[in-house]
């Protein structure tokens, strides 16, 4: 076509959040061409929603003495002893993974966290401070040491800001509203992708010896959910199109404070400073469900006795499907100095100030584990031998490392998209320093997308049904939080697969009102509903297959942990427009942190 | 203004529409939506473009005022459309009239091109430079240095401010509020080295004395910052610039060396 033209980097990053934006920044030290793309403005990007904190073992506050593990935290005066270790964070990882998390993945993200909260701080980052002038850190949920380095409620704008400024510091060129549409993978070889211009509809293949993906979380296929409009998974949806396998997508977050009808995100943190959550009766719940962590259990777990307690009638609110989160006790000062924008949003969203009364809240999609699989150094593998796909690299929520594995801990993602955005960064510049070319395209995919475009503009000239994406995209919503949410099972999923299934369907008579080349967010959110349907149906199909409970994964008709059958990754490969599965084992250190029961 | 008596009622919301590959003008239409308890401006958008008008366009992304995508301007004034209630904009007749930002090209109906703004932005360089040595482990700010710097480091440039200033309304080249509030953080703060080139930058012809003190850019902070008062603060420093370069100076000496030495191990070993 004639407006279409070939765009050429040595690296093109899809993402500009900090996963992609510290890959940028570190390959840009090598002198490389690098381009960053990201169909939001690059400050726009997710991970600046991040509230709670980014975890590392700092040693810089304990718990008083003689106060027990959920006692006041002091500073750890000089030379006064270590209560937390890289050990300890280890364990808290591998434990809250439900023994899913690659153990070797684990042990790198772990002792990279310290320097690379250091870095942050030596790049600009104002991190909330102790009295003499250390980084101030406090507890998180399935942590057992106070470990969560912040910035008031908002440390994942600062993290961005900074990240993003020292990007440009280094000449790195962002495309901004730029739409990747496309990966061109051919013989397990990656060529390029292909994107569109938002500002004015143009489509350009764009060719680089490496691309990365670091295209953020799939929440949104879920009515409740914490996740920005943006994250509607494509760049998992996309890499399986192009034939990459996703792993392990059966495990999705749910956030136990979840504003009540909003999702929006009231942060762990609220917890982490000793919030209560009650239910209808006044009751501190969770007694009965983590006598020792408490509120302060990781997420699934907590966000299942939520569950729980509304199916056996203890919500709150006109559908009962609320609980509160009660801060009072905490005090007006404290709420102000920590917890300042969460306190604005349920003032502002539910009309509450948790200074004086409770916030009614609700479990909330929040995180993907699962994703496009890699290695410690973001080099995306095709099977469960890790054979390379050449020259593509994944990191960030996007990507399973898998560090996470069932169930994330809050603050290691903020960790993880860092510490890997930079390790594929670097990977990407020995990649092709190392002498990787550009490879030749057989295929046309400019068409193949210029074809899709005109689609959903004209609909399908066989049919007389056209209907609008929007719906389609709501009643896909509608049935992941049903069939597809916090308790699963045969039935229920069942039920998601059939209606994902019929979606697809409809999806093809589509039409969208927009027809302009300019600005048109409707065929992006076109788009982005193709892209919800791709995944969800992976994410059904891996929970069919798995009978077995393990972390975030909970199936009523097979409530246990099954080790001996269920040890393993699930990757998903696209074969004849159907999910095809297989599994791959799980790097675990026998002697060390051999799988144990998971009890708080 | 505010007004609960509209729930579960219709409601007129007008909305400003131009795209100017095919419009001659800017235009307004008028959409009636029935308002839901809690709605806010972006849902009510959302409900439009989903179920009236799919050509409407419009940014947004985190829907709780953290991305600073969807400001607009609201009955006269500018705000983020996702965390503002539809019913307390409404006027007695139940209308709401939303237009894009003002003083910026419109790229489409509630799109404006934002590229001088941007380019304001990194003209003061944002990123902070660090010196030379830097310590093994965290610069041992003092939290009133940290306080001192919130004033900035809230801000999510979402331009509410820029495009309530007089000052950019006349003048494209003033660097504007957004990007002196920048430039506050980066001089106010103790790890940075290049506070008297900035201060020199800032107090050019574009500068901080081309602030009229009008104080739009406070009003129009969904953050509750204020820009006015660091521009201020930055016009008194540029006075002074190089006694303060000199303060920084040692400032920073104290700022690697005294480090607390917590024990003698390395973190988490
Ligand atoms: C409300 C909230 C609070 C959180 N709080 C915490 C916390 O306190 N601690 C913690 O550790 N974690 C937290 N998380 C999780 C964490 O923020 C994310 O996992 C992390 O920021 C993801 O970073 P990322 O770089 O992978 O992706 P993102 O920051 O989501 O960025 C994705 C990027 O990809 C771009 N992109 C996507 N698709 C395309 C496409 N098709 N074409 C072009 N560009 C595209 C986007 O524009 C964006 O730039 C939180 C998450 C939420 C939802
Ligand atoms: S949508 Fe992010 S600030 Fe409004």
């Amino acid at each position: 076509m004639s407006d279409s033209e070939i765009i050429t980097h040595d690296i093109i990053i899809v993402g500009a959040g900090l996963a992609g934006t510290w890959a940028a920044m570190t390959a840009g030290e090598e002198k490389l061409d690098i381009a960053v793309l990201s169909k939001v403005h690059p400050l726009r990007s997710h991970s600046g929603a991040a509230q709670g904190g980014i975890a590392a073992v700092l040693n810089n506050v304990r718990p008083v003495e003689g106060t027990g593990p959920r006692g006041p935290l002091e500073p750890i005066p000089p030379g006064g002893e270590a209560v937390d270790s890289l050990d300890l964070h280890m364990f808290d990882t591998i434990k809250g993974s439900d023994w899913l998390g690659d153990q070797d993945a684990i042990e790198i993200m772990i002792s990279e966290a310290p320097e690379i909260i250091y870095a942050y701080e030596h790049m600009g980052c104002v991190f909330s401070r102790l009295p003499d002038g250390r980084i101030a850190q406090r507890r998180f949920g399935g942590h057992s040491a106070p470990r969560a380095n912040y910035s008031a409620d908002y440390t994942g704008h600062v993290l961005l800001h900074t990240i993003h400024e020292q990007a440009l510091r280094r000449g790195v060129k962002f495309y901004s509203e730029w739409y990747c549409m496309d990966l061109i993978v051919e013989e397990n070889i990656c060529r390029g992708i292909v994107a569109l211009d938002i500002l004015n509809g143009k489509l350009y293949t764009m060719r680089a010896k490496a691309v990365m993906f670091g295209t953020g979380g799939y929440g949104r296929a879920w009515k409740i959910t914490s996740n920005a409009l943006a994250n509607t998974g494509d760049g998992v949806a996309i890499s399986y199109n192009a034939g990459v396998p996703l792993m392990d997508m059966e495990f999705v977050q749910f956030h136990p404070t979840g504003l009540y009808q909003k999702g929006i995100l009231m942060t762990e943190a609220c917890r982490g400073e000793g919030g209560y959550l009650v239910n209808s009766t006044d009751e501190r719940f969770m007694e009965r469900y983590a006598p020792d962590k408490m509120e302060l259990a990781p997420r699934d777990l907590v966000s299942r006795a939520e569950q729980m307690e509304i199916e056996e009638g203890r919500g709150i609110g006109p559908d009962s499907q609320g609980l509160y989160l009660d801060m009072r006790h905490l005090g007006e000062q404290k709420i102000c100095e920590r917890l300042p924008q969460v306190r604005d949003l349920a003032i502002k969203f539910a009309g509450v100030d948790m200074i004086d009364a409770p916030v009614p809240i609700q479990p909330t999609a929040h995180y993907s584990m699962g994703g496009i699989p890699a290695d410690s150094n973001g080099q995306v593998i095709a099977d469960a031998d890790g054979t390379h796909i050449l020259g593509f690299f994944a990191a960030g929520e996007c990507a399973c490392i898998s560090v996470h594995g069932a169930n994330r801990l809050g603050t290691n993602s903020l960790l993880g998209a860092s510490v890997f955005g930079r390790r594929a960064g670097r990977a990407m510049a020995e990649f092709v320093k190392d002498g990787a070319d550009l490879q030749p395209i057989h295929d046309d995919p400019l068409q193949r997308n210029q074809e899709r475009i005109k689609h959903l503009m004209d609909g399908d000239p066989a049919s007389n049904n056209h209907e609008s994406v929007s719906r389609i995209a709501e009643e896909l919503k509608g049935t992941m939080t049903q069939n597809c949410g916090i308790f699963r099972d045969e039935e229920r999923l069942a039920n998601a697969m059939r209606k994902v299934n019929e979606l697809q369907e409809r999806y093809k008579s589509a039409r969208i009102m927009d027809k302009s080349g300019r600005f048109n967010t409707d065929l992006l959110e076109a788009i982005e509903t193709d892209h919800l349907l791709t995944f969800s149906e992976v994410v059904v199909a891996s929970g069919m297959a798995r009978t077995e409970s393990r972390g975030a994964h909970y199936r009523t008709d097979y409530p246990a942990r099954d080790d001996e059958d269920w040890l393993k990754h699930t990757l998903a490969h696209k074969e004849e427009d159907k999910p095809k599965l297989s599994y791959k084992s799980v790097n675990i250190d026998w002697e060390k942190f051999p799988p144990q029961e998971r009890k708080y | 203004m505010a007004n609960c008596s509209f729930e579960g009622q219709s409601v007129t919301v007008r909305i400003q529409r131009f795209n100017p590959e095919v419009d001659k003008k800017p235009r307004l239409k008028e959409f009636v939506i029935t308002l839901e308890p809690g709605t806010t401006i972006l849902d009510a958008l959302r409900e439009i473009k989903n179920e009236q008008d799919g050509s409407l366009t419009y940014r947004r992304s985190c829907r709780h005022a953290i991305c600073g995508s969807c400001a607009m301007n609201v009955n006269g004034k500018n705000m983020l459309a996702c965390n503002q209630p539809l019913k307390d904009h409404l006027d007695r007749k139940g209308r709401i009239t939303i237009r894009p930002l003002p003083y910026q090209p419109i790229i489409k109906d509630l799109v404006v091109d934002r590229s001088v703004f941007w380019g304001q932005y990194q003209r003061v360089k944002p990123w902070l430079i660090p010196p030379r040595d830097v310590p093994e482990k965290e610069f041992c700010m003092s939290p009133e240095e940290v306080e001192a710097l919130k004033n900035a480091e809230k801000c999510i440039m979402c331009g509410a401010c820029y495009a309530s200033c007089q000052v950019i309304g006349l003048n494209k080249r003033y660097i504007g509020p957004h990007a002196l509030l920048k430039a506050f953080q980066r001089i106010l703060d103790p790890r940075d080295s290049a506070p008297g080139e900035r201060l020199a930058d800032v107090a050019g012809d574009d500068g901080v004395f081309r602030c009229h003190t009008i104080f739009n850019c406070i009003d129009a902070c969904p953050k509750e910052l204020n820009p006015t008062q660091a521009i201020e603060t930055l016009r008194k420093l540029a006075q002074k610039r190089q006694a303060f370069d000199a303060q920084r100076r040692e400032r920073q000496k104290s700022l690697i060396n005294s480090a607390p030495i917590m024990s003698a191990e390395r973190p988490g070993v």
